[in-house]
């Protein structure tokens, strides 16, 4: 044994960074989400964040996470069931899970956390868990900590999905897992559906609503509002670092589930809970979606429409959403690289993905304009778009 | 065509092609054929026994193993 062998397995390929003398990943930011941000000392527009409403630094939120500050100070240094648990934790509890209209809620330090502790506390060896071919890493990283039978389907496919269920027989339980907007794509799970599979076959469903929730819904509720998905006795995450603009994750669904987590989701018992800012953060946005919602999402889908458009105008390859994400396929993570770096040379922030965070050779640009943009900001996008994709 | 039929998008499947290299097939594409493989052929795969295919041929000798295809000619 020696140490030396244990750090030379630790090599990173950075070739392509390498060879392109650019790297796309942990760039420095030096500023807030404002209406232009600063990368690297230059200003940018921003088309990488999650910020879908635009309220990262909403002068509302702010204020309210300052008064938190001011009464609890910045932690309680403890976890949610020592010394975490203040007023505003339970109050935000019931107002997520109001939110969302599901009966209880518990609150995790991000949904990265939720979605690997959820797993090992309701499935086992002797279950199956079936579940979309492109989910997040946060859910694949949960799954595989069971020890269940695992049985990818292809992306949105019903039919295979179907399939499958059909021939799962003799597990103690199913579990079905996927997302409502897939964020690389920027396609949505027809979760009614699978909800109603669900049903016919007695399977569990789970859905992770990171990018939906305070995005889709008459009032920014997320993919069960959106689907009119009513009585959901499945289980729910969420993000509430994306559209909800602070951090966090949530598990919400019955009673009987979330107590058993209360107690047994070790990701949430040992974890230090969410900070009172936080806390308050969130509180503050849904304050401001159940006021605005209408508005800014408006604002989200028209700024979201003139990049799709400015897109399509520069020959891009890029998938019609009904999301407020425009995703290029770029294929190759060479190709993907490019196509962010040249973005960025002209001062747009924009986010690769390349293998393996999608398929292999199946790159992607995503842009997401969030709804703050102003209009000149986003001409400006659009002429740059335009002329990125004609030269 | 068990193969074919979870791996849209993806060149000509033949016995010499590589998972890897020819299919561009991932952890998640490989439990896919590994479940399709286990509906098709009425078995039940333990992960760990193809954690060293490298082709397709290499399934088929797997599934050889087991007792298939004898005297026929595959169709994969
Ligand atoms: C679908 C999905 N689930 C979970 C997460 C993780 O959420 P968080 O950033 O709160 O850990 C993300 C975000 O990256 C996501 O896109």
């Amino acid at each position: 044994m020696d140490l030396r062998d244990f750090y030379s397995r630790l090599s990173v390929d950075e070739s392509l960074a390498e060879v392109m003398g650019y790297n796309p990943y942990y760039q420095k930011i030096d500023s807030g989400l404002n209406a232009r941000i600063l990368v690297n000392g230059h200003e940018m527009i921003d088309l990488a964040s999650n910020n879908y409403l635009g309220l990262a630094a909403d002068n509302r939120v702010k204020q309210a996470a300052m008064e938190a500050i001011k009464k609890y100070g910045v932690s309680l240094c403890g976890t949610p069931i020592a010394t975490g648990y203040i007023d505003l934790f339970q109050r935000l509890e019931k107002k997520l899970s109001h939110f969302v209209g599901l009966e209880e809620t518990i609150i995790l330090p991000s949904c990265y956390q939720a979605n690997n502790g959820l797993f090992n506390c309701i499935a086992g060896p002797k279950d199956l868990i079936v579940v979309d071919r492109l989910v997040h890493s946060s859910l694949i990283e949960g799954i595989k900590s069971t020890g269940s039978k695992i049985r990818p389907f292809l992306h949105n496919n019903l039919e295979h999905l179907e399939g499958i269920l059909q021939r799962s027989i003799g597990y103690r339980q199913v579990f079905v897992v996927t997302e409502s907007v897939f964020s690389t794509e920027g396609s949505i799970a027809p979760f009614k559906e699978i909800v109603q599979l669900c049903e016919k076959y007695e399977a569990m469903p789970i859905i992770d609503d990171s990018h939906g929730i305070g995005v889709l819904g008459k009032s920014g509720r997320g993919i069960l509002e959106e689907q009119r998905i009513a009585g959901y006795r499945g289980i729910y995450t969420a993000s509430l670092g994306k559209a909800i603009a602070n951090s966090g994750g949530m598990i919400s669904g019955e009673k009987k589930l979330i107590n058993y987590l209360k107690y047994y989701c070790s990701h949430l018992v040992y974890s230090t809970a969410l900070t009172p800012a936080v806390l308050a953060g969130i509180s503050s946005v849904l304050d401001i979606i159940h006021s605005e919602f209408s508005g800014i999402k408006e604002k989200l889908i028209n700024k979201q429409r003139q990049i799709y458009e400015a897109l399509l105008e520069g020959e891009f390859k890029v998938i019609y959403s009904k999301a407020p994400i425009n995703s290029i396929q770029t294929g190759s993570k060479e190709a993907t690289f490019i196509l962010n770096q040249k973005l960025y040379e002209k001062g747009i922030l924009s986010t690769p993905f390349i293998e393996p965070a999608v398929p292999i050779n199946e790159g992607r640009v995503r842009l997401i304009a969030s709804a703050s943009l102003s209009q000149d900001t986003v001409d400006e996008a659009v002429a740059i778009i335009k002329r990125i994709g004609l030269s | 065509m068990t193969i074919q039929s979870v791996l849209d998008k993806r060149p000509v499947i033949t016995l010499d092609s590589h998972l890897l290299e020819d299919l561009r097939v991932d952890s998640l594409d490989k439990l896919m054929i590994l479940s399709a493989l286990e509906d098709e052929f009425a078995i039940t795969i333990a992960e760990d026994d193809f954690a060293d295919v490298v082709t397709i041929n290499d399934i088929v000798m797997k599934l050889k193993a087991r007792g298939f295809f004898e005297g026929t000619h595959s169709h994969l």
